[in-house]
């Protein structure tokens, strides 16, 4: 049987008083409580159903918080396929508000309920886009187009301060593009190491990471707002999965295709490496995410059935650890 | 052998019908057809199972109601007009077979 110190490198220490910043797992002797103590976890993240959307659909596009989102286009498998559906997400429930402009699939977005853009996609006859619509919290309005027309991009950021990384130029092949969004016009800015397609991507237009891709892959990249650098993969390789993050230290990704399945896997990133955390319910792919790490929303996707999901999901992150006194009772 | 899971057959209505309780608890797992598989001997499998007045299936009934849906979402994706199948729409290949786990 492995010991502490084996594990741990080095021998339960003795305190009279507890350590200011223990790390979760370690043990100590408190002399002054003559007790055995451990940073314990307390709950581990989890997912919890959340409202239906009205429209289950695939290929969508996500933005705002665990309590405020936004999905709107999508994909169904019968006519008319490429969604202009719009709903807004209060915490319990969906309701349908005014349609994109542009019904498309593949689309990305970044913001929140009440001012987001949504830029990118493909529309029927498999022409990709570069259109943009900016949503004030009621209705959508045309804005400037991205210079480089995809589908299956990275979104991430604000509605005056996005990027859109990579993609597919359909009938072209994957790309590397990368463009930042000012609020009124797009910009093509340094290129991510490698071209991907079906991606997601989370953190401001200065703090970024962009994660998987088809076919599927694991690569992750760190963007500092400036500079794109390779940094650990993914445990799971897939594409078409969902994300979000606060920056490039903090990133939540969930679900996507691991072709020819598609996974119910959720993993954490911490600023350096992935770990795996507590599943989806209901595995998907092409599904969308709100909100961050630590409070996030995944909506819609496919997962075999005739129709496309409608299923929501609410992940609550892993509670602060505590000091917990170790006891025989 | 004794099986690792058991299955039911429960409509997900939304928020509640799985909360974080339940799911730090245990491990669910969404398929087609309302299908959710939980660990089987497990207390708190049971009382999720009766909350969401799930019918308990077996694995060998839960797979054929699975094989139904895949079999129904292969025709759907087969009938789909050619440009729907481009391979631009790279997740939306033909739907495959599910096999649930004892």
């Amino acid at each position: 049987m492995a010991e502490y110190k084996g594990i741990h490198g080095t021998k339960v220490q003795d305190y009279t008083t507890d350590p200011d910043n223990p790390i979760t797992g370690q043990v100590w002797y408190n002399e002054t409580a003559n007790t055995i103590r451990v940073e314990a976890q307390t709950t581990a993240g989890a997912w919890a159903t959340g409202g239906n959307l009205n429209t289950g659909r695939s290929a969508l596009g996500g933005a705002g918080t665990q309590t405020a989102a936004i999905a709107a286009g999508g994909f169904t498998p019968v006519s008319p396929y490429n969604q202009s559906v719009t709903e807004l997400y209060n915490g319990s429930s969906w309701t349908e508000v005014a349609d994109l402009a542009q019904a498309r699939r593949s689309l990305a977005a970044a913001g929140t309920s009440t001012a987001a853009i949504f830029f990118a996609g493909i529309r029927p006859g498999d022409t990709v886009l570069g259109n943009t619509e900016s949503w004030n919290g009621s209705a959508w309005t045309e804005v400037n187009n991205l210079n480089t027309a995809r589908r299956g991009c990275g979104g991430n950021g604000t509605q005056t301060a996005a990027l859109a990384e990579g993609g597919n130029t359909y009938p072209g092949g994957n790309i590397a593009n990368v463009e930042s969004w000012n609020g009124s016009s797009w910009t093509e800015i340094t290129d991510t190491n490698s071209a991907k397609n079906d991606t997601a991507a989370a953190g401001t237009q200065t703090s970024a990471l962009v994660f998987g891709g088809s076919s599927p892959q694991a690569l992750t990249e760190s963007w500092n707002g400036s500079a794109w650098t390779e940094v650990n993969d993914l445990n799971t390789a897939r594409s078409a999965l969902g994300g979000v993050g606060t920056d490039n230290t903090s990133v939540l990704g969930f679900g996507g295709y691991t072709y020819p399945g598609f996974t119910a896997n959720t993993e954490e990133w911490n600023g350096s490496s992935w770990t795996e955390v507590n599943n989806l319910g209901t595995a998907r792919y092409a599904l969308a995410g709100a909100g961050t790490p630590s409070s996030a929303l995944a909506f819609g996707g496919g997962n075999t059935g005739p129709t496309r999901l409608a299923a929501t999901e609410e992940w609550t992150g892993a509670g602060a650890p505590v000091i917990k006194t170790i006891t025989t009772d | 052998m004794a099986k690792t899971y058991q299955y039911c057959v429960a409509e997900n209505w939304g928020k509640g019908f799985i909360d974080h309780v339940e799911s730090s608890k245990i491990t669910f797992a969404g398929y087609p057809a309302n299908v959710w598989q939980v660990p089987a001997y497990n207390k708190h499998g049971n009382l999720w199972i009766a909350k969401v007045a799930g019918v308990v299936k077996t694995k060998d009934e839960a797979q054929a109601i699975v094989d139904a849906e895949v079999q129904a979402a292969q025709a759907a994706w087969d009938a789909l007009p050619d440009a729907e199948k481009a391979p631009a729409v790279e997740m939306n290949t033909r739907p495959t077979d599910i096999t649930l786990e004892e």
